[in-house]
């Protein structure tokens, strides 16, 4: 708030009265401002340009990695509000509030505006030539095996061009980075399914039983399944599809489901398997070497591992049963432990068990252009890069599109490791916590100002390459896209071949045109091609649909019995991932900090979810600072009471607690990725997110907890507003 | 912020009710006495050589011609440079004149004029264009100059415009008070909204 210290007696005095009689008919009429203000004013301009109405062009969103399409509203040269673009497959003219706070990141006041290079302790402004001529200087110095690049998700002509540079530099060593992802969850499914990520048709479930999967919030393509979702509870057949979320803490998806099973943390699998052992025994077909695997987990059993009643097995099992096709969909929940991968797997088992696979569980289609399909990332890539550093292997390396200082456990050490790097090069709009550490920071175009091409890893149907174009001109002259700064080092490298192009801009242009005929172009000129292209804000391509393969077999299916409790750790950490944090990269956007979590909403801080029985055990109440430690680590946060989580379990949202990156996140919360124990999946490698332990104390301090809940929290005050009605279709008292 | 705008609603209503001894006399079209600042152009754009009556030495040309936003728009906007060399192009006879050379100049250095604003309201108050030239020039048939003139003054006769009238609230509902016509022909009437939020969004 701009604080207005000249008030309006002041004004008077300051006057004097003749003073004062002057300026208040002044008020009255020359309040307008004639002669200061420039009119926006065009050299050329196109017919359908007209000054205070809004052109709409399509572009991709690049808030999170879903890739929906979105149409920018642009008014006089300036972007000012974003919309789905209708014509998306993904997202059908719909958006998520994630991606509307796109427009921070473009008008952010502290993107960075030109190359730095470190100088001691600061970053001193170099031109473009001198920050790509000391790349080419420095990758020429060292040998090609001790180059590495580090990646968020790459797709689309980037990803070929940087695949052109690391050849052009004799170097294989490209690392994919996502710090939440459902890694796992894409291995598990190429066991079961054949490929990483089977296209969900929830539209087409009666039943949805999901293993932690937040689909309508912050999981794989959250605006597309919101969509399936209202077909799912809304379908032409009137028959109301009935969802039951299987997990330790509440996400969004949770509280709009029809039963939401709090369950013992990393017990999923076992679930998974007393299912199918309660459908087997219902007398649905289960095969003989599956049936004998499952047979040991009894419904009482399974209900004393889990904390599932075994009223509520039963119901699910006759719910399953019943209704065909359904849906079972593993999530962050279940792939989060050191047995995540075999949680995934006897998840999808059961899905095949059901005869999912082919109804609910559908094959994406390959994309004709392999070398720019999506190449996902993991976190065991960034386990290898570290390795590779503390071992003095890498001489140069290049992190874009993550940040993964900020993200990286504290036991990892990246920081003191990334030191050993003699050249450390970050692409970055902001300075966040991996560009203070780097040799030479090269700032970005906002996705408002660029040129790309995105394939989304869930395409919804077929195969399509989104386009990315700039929906206005550079608010800052000294930003480049990654396209052309990798056309910029190639030129160094394999001048013949790229010298011809004068930009990025230019080479996809001539990329695209010259293969429009696979990109649905053939009956159209260059031109009306490249205007229809860029006019819709993406092509389709024709893609082969990709074989599933039905595998089915139990004999390498083990879940493990469940935790034993650990007297000086006893609760688990769930680092949840919110729809609007999600893993801290947009966190400098204050629309993002404003939003409250839709569950405790709470706004600005993290927070430290736990349910009230743990609390009063503890001694603790709603605003009281607490200690969350780990083996690895400690943080501090106010307590939030609640009963969406399982009493084993505290729950600290990712993506606060930046120490770097601009004014909106610096100081605000704490970081959980920090104190993350390096546990990690026993079949992938991965990072296990689910499998820290912690022990909670207070901290002395009480604060009031900043949120929009009322005093009276969800109780409604009485209000009955949204009130429980059972449907004719689904009694879920007796169903589920 | 805050004080001054709040002061100013308050003195409005003043001038308001001190104004509205004139709220039923007819306004001519330039009034001297409001005359707004000078306003220091690029270059000065001579409005009656090309609105100005012919037997004055003027072209007549329709406001609308280079203001074409303001019945599609809520401003009415400046013409591209593109649309003054459309003509110019042409005209020879004064193609060496300083003021054409230098309209020629920005137009090969592809560069907009940095025309200022002349009639700015405040941030505050939203004027629609469209709104006013749809019911006086194409509801009720007005001539062009002189539904602008209601608002513009004679602009037919400045070089560089001036603002000639109040642009103060009062000054607005005087007018919005008054009953008009509602199309060429009826003899039904209506008024300008007088909301609040017609103009304070
Ligand atoms: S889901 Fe992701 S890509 Fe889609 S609108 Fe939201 S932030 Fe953007």
């Amino acid at each position: 708030m701009i604080e207005n210290s000249f008030n309006r007696r002041n004004f008077l005095k300051v006057l004097g009265w003749g003073g004062a009689t002057a300026a208040l008919s002044g008020c009255g009429n020359t309040s307008v401002e004639d002669g200061k203000e420039f009119v926006t004013s065009y050299v050329e301009t196109a017919d359908y340009i007209i000054p205070s109405i809004g052109t709409y062009f399509n572009s991709t969103c690049a808030q999170c990695d879903a890739g929906c399409g979105i149409m920018g509203r642009v008014r006089e040269g300036r972007v000012l509000k974003l919309e789905g673009n209708p014509k998306a497959s993904i997202n059908n003219g719909k958006m998520c509030g994630l991606g509307q706070a796109g427009v921070q990141a473009h008008y952010n006041p502290d993107r960075i505006r030109e190359p730095l290079l470190r100088n001691g302790d600061r970053g001193e402004a170099i031109t473009w030539e001198k920050a790509l001529g000391l790349i080419n200087e420095k990758v020429g110095g060292v040998n090609a095996e001790n180059i590495a690049f580090l990646t968020g998700v790459v797709s689309g002509h980037d990803k070929a061009l940087l695949k052109n540079y690391l050849d052009a530099l004799g170097s294989g060593h490209h690392y994919v980075y996502e710090a939440v992802a459902p890694s796992v969850i894409r291995a598990a499914n190429k066991k079961a399914y054949g490929v990483e990520m089977p296209r969900l048709r929830l539209d087409k479930a009666k039943v949805i039983v999901s293993f932690g999967a937040d689909f309508l919030g912050a999981w794989v393509s959250p605006v597309h399944f919101s969509q399936q979702y209202a077909r799912f509870r809304k379908p032409d057949s009137g028959e109301r599809g009935v969802l039951v979320q299987v997990e330790s803490k509440m996400t969004l998806t949770g509280a709009n489901a029809d039963r939401w099973l709090a369950i013992r943390p990393g017990t999923e699998g076992i679930l998974a398997l007393g299912l199918i052992n309660a459908l087997a025994a219902a007398g649905l077909s289960v095969p003989g070497d599956v049936a004998a695997a499952v047979g040991g987990y009894t419904s009482e059993r399974v209900s004393k591992d889990t904390g599932v009643s075994a009223e509520h097995i039963g119901k699910l099992a006759a719910l399953l049963k019943e209704r065909s096709p359904s849906l079972i969909i593993a999530g962050s929940a279940a792939e989060g432990y050191a047995h995540g991968s075999q949680n995934a797997a006897a998840i999808a088992l059961l899905n095949q068990i059901l005869g999912n696979v082919g109804q609910t569980v559908e094959a994406p289609s390959s994309t004709p252009f392999p070398q720019m399909a999506p190449t996902t990332g993991n976190r065991l890539a960034l386990q290898s890069l570290n390795d590779n550093m503390a071992q003095d292997k890498v001489k140069v390396l290049f992190s874009y599109g993550t940040n993964p200082v900020f993200t990286a456990p504290a036991t990892m050490k990246l920081k003191e490791n990334l030191k050993k790097v003699p050249f450390k090069v970050v692409f970055a709009h902001y300075m966040d916590e991996t560009a203070v550490e780097a040799d030479l920071v090269l700032p970005l175009n906002s996705a408002m100002e660029d040129w790309a091409t995105v394939i989304p890893e869930y395409v919804a149907e077929g195969a399509q390459l989104n386009i990315r174009q700039p929906l206005m001109e550079k608010l800052y002259p000294g930003t480049l896209g990654l396209g052309d700064i990798l056309l910029g080092l190639l030129k160094y490298r394999r001048p013949d071949e790229y010298n011809g192009f004068e930009d990025f801009y230019s080479y996809l242009r001539n990329a695209m045109v010259t293969n429009k005929d696979a990109l649905g172009g053939a009956s159209k000129d260059g031109d009306t091609f490249w205007e229809a292209a860029l006019s819709h804000g993406g092509v389709k391509m024709v893609g082969e649909p990709v074989n599933l393969s039905g595998n089915v077999s139990a004999t390498t299916l083990v879940v493990p019995a469940p935790f034993v409790e650990d007297a000086t750790y006893p609760l688990h950490l769930i680092p949840a991932v919110s729809a609007s944090m999600r893993d801290g990269r947009n966190a400098n956007e204050p629309w993002l900090q404003e939003s409250p979590d839709p569950l405790t909403t709470i706004v600005w801080d993290s927070w430290v979810e736990m349910h009230p029985k743990t609390a009063a055990k503890l001694g603790i109440v709603e605003g009281d600072i607490v200690e969350v430690a780990s083996k690895s680590g400690a943080m501090k946060a106010q307590a939030y009471v609640f009963t969406g989580i399982h009493p084993d379990v505290i729950s600290v949202p990712l993506g606060y607690g930046h120490d770097a990156m601009g004014r909106y996140a610096k100081g605000v919360g704490a970081n959980a990725f920090k104190i993350l124990d390096p546990v990690f999946d026993k079949e992938t490698g991965e990072l296990a997110m689910h499998e820290t332990r912690v022990k909670v104390t207070k901290a002395g301090k009480r604060v009031i907890i900043v949120k929009d809940e009322g005093p009276a929290g969800g109780n409604q005050m009485g209000r009955k507003i949204a009130v429980r009605l059972t449907s004719n279709k689904v009694n879920l008292s007796e169903e589920v | 912020m805050n004080y001054f705008l709040r002061l100013s609603v308050l003195l409005v209503g003043l001038v308001v009710s001190a104004g509205s001894y004139a709220a039923n006399t007819v306004q001519p079209l330039t009034t001297a006495d409001d005359l707004g600042p000078k306003v220091e152009q690029p270059f000065e754009f001579p409005h009656n050589r090309h609105a100005g009556n012919a037997d004055k030495g003027g072209m007549e040309i329709n406001c609308m011609y280079c203001h074409t936003y303001a019945r599609r728009s809520m401003v009415a906007g400046i013409p591209p440079v593109q649309k003054c060399i459309g003509c110019h192009q042409s005209i020879e006879s004064v193609r060496e004149t300083p003021r054409i050379k230098k309209l020629f100049e920005y137009w090969e250095a592809k560069k907009a004029i940095p025309w200022k604003k002349v009639h700015d309201l405040p941030e505050f108050v939203r004027f629609n264009h469209e709104r006013h030239i749809q019911r006086f020039v194409f509801a009720q048939n007005k001539p062009v100059q002189e539904a602008c003139g209601y608002c513009h003054g004679d602009v037919k006769t400045m070089t560089v415009a001036r603002r000639q009238k109040p642009l103060s609230m009062g000054w607005c509902v005087s007018c919005h008070q008054k009953d008009h016509p509602v199309d060429a022909t009826s003899t039904k009437t209506t008024h300008g909204p007088n909301d609040c939020w017609q103009c304070h969004k």
